[in-house]
């Protein structure tokens, strides 16, 4: 019984741990902003630029009249954005890469982030 | 072996209409040709199998899922049992994703030594689990990883369907990295799955469940993936691997199916192949494991 009481203890002290410790001391580190809009079922600009290990933040704004769902695998992120809305997503530090994005109510509008 | 084959029916049937639906959606959507392009990025968890790749969704996103595993087949009689996890999932933030929800369990037992026979269908029990990404894919790190601790009680018993009262508490690694971009997967996973159960007499026994498993997973086309999996299995009494009873390997196809831009469907099939029941001269460990497993999971985002 001990032994049992043990693992568990490990297993969830090494969960709780993992998830109170924040990832890069990102705590520490100050927001780069980056406006982003959607017109005509387009993102404006298409490809953004972003330092590597600081935390983003992306600023969104829809100009169609109809709503749009940003979303990344990559990102790790999805967000609906109403018609002629705007919407925030911060973002973790992010290694150097390309990380795509989309309108996954349209598909076909496209975008990239990156991160030098 | 009348009675296995008679068992493998509805599983054979569950993978025949998945590959059928697969080739069908895939025809009408993508039947013309397609570049690069259309193979974005893809979560994954569910790409593997039995194997958990170590996704864990995207920020804000909530899932309900039905996942239905299940055993057949041991030494003799008929057996088939089954355990279906009603399952809501979200992913509150970039780093964790969590999981909880109800379990059904169905039994369908006949003249198998050791077991009584049964017939029945169950409130099972609950379970939650919380899965970590520990290391990112990315410039640094080829391979993402993912821990997960997942506590379940059960007042079935999975195996026999006896009322018991059950506490497992399964803790896995999840690893995987891109052999092709968006296009070849390959996942791995380490388990271990203490429990301890109270039976019907008032005992309580502790067991566990260490595992290791690989898999590969081909994007053919973009909403499909198809692949397959090993795993390798070891059985102890005690939770501190204190006596080993039996081993097992298991081998098996692996499908992955994006129905709708919002839902998908996972399946996986498992065999023993090969394995020992400690103590025992027969080939294989039947007293512990099944002959075949599997999964099917039918999923909707939201």
């Amino acid at each position: 019984m001990h032994a049992q009481e043990f693992a568990r203890f490990v297993a969830a002290a090494s969960i709780a741990a993992a998830v109170l410790l924040p990832p890069g001391g990102a705590l520490a580190q100050q927001a780069v902003s980056l406006p982003l809009a959607v017109k005509n079922h387009r993102f404006e600009p298409a490809e953004i630029h972003a330092p590597a290990n600081r935390p983003i933040v992306l600023a969104i704004r829809n100009l169609d009249a109809a709503a749009i769902e940003f979303e990344s695998v990559s990102l790790r992120v999805e967000k609906v954005i109403a018609a002629n809305g705007q919407g925030v997503i911060n973002l973790r530090p992010l290694q150097p890469g390309r990380y795509n994005f989309f309108d996954d109510f349209h598909q076909e509008t496209q975008g990239t982030l990156v991160v030098r | 072996m009348r009675i296995s084959c008679r068992a493998q029916r509805p599983a054979r049937w569950c993978a025949a209409a998945s590959l059928a639906a697969a080739l069908a959606l895939s025809n009408a959507r993508y039947g013309q040709a397609y570049d690069d392009s259309t193979f974005r990025e893809i979560e994954t968890k569910y790409i593997f199998g039995f194997t958990e790749g170590s996704s864990i969704g995207l920020q804000g996103e909530k899932e309900v899922s039905l996942e239905t595993v299940a055993a057949l087949g041991k030494r003799d009689g008929r057996f088939f049992a089954t355990q279906t996890k009603l399952e809501f999932e979200h992913t509150p933030s970039q780093f964790v994703q969590i999981e909880f929800g109800a379990l059904a369990s169905s039994h369908d037992i006949e003249n198998v030594t050791g077991l009584d026979d049964r017939h029945a269908v169950s409130f099972g029990g609950l379970f939650g689990e919380l899965r970590y990404l520990l290391v990112e894919r990315g410039a640094s790190s080829p391979i993402a990883v993912t821990l997960s601790a997942e506590p379940v009680w059960r007042r079935i018993d999975e195996t026999s369907g006896e009322r018991v009262t059950n506490f497992e508490f399964e803790t896995r690694v999840h690893a995987d990295t891109e052999l092709v971009a968006n296009r070849v997967f390959l996942g791995f996973n380490a388990m271990y799955e203490p429990e301890t159960t109270r039976t019907s007499e008032g005992a309580w026994e502790k067991e566990s469940t260490l595992g290791f498993s690989g898999a590969i997973a081909f994007r053919p086309i973009p909403p499909l993936l198809v692949g397959a999996e090993i795993w390798y299995l070891r059985h102890y009494d005690g939770i501190a691997f204190n006596s080993f009873t039996g081993d097992a390997v298991y081998l098996g196809p692996t499908l992955y199916l994006q129905l709708t831009r919002k839902a998908f469907l996972t399946a996986a099939w498992n065999v023993q192949v090969a394995g020992r029941e400690a103590g025992q001269a027969g080939a294989l460990d039947l007293a512990d494991f099944s002959r075949h497993r599997a999964k099917l999971k039918l999923a909707v985002e939201f």
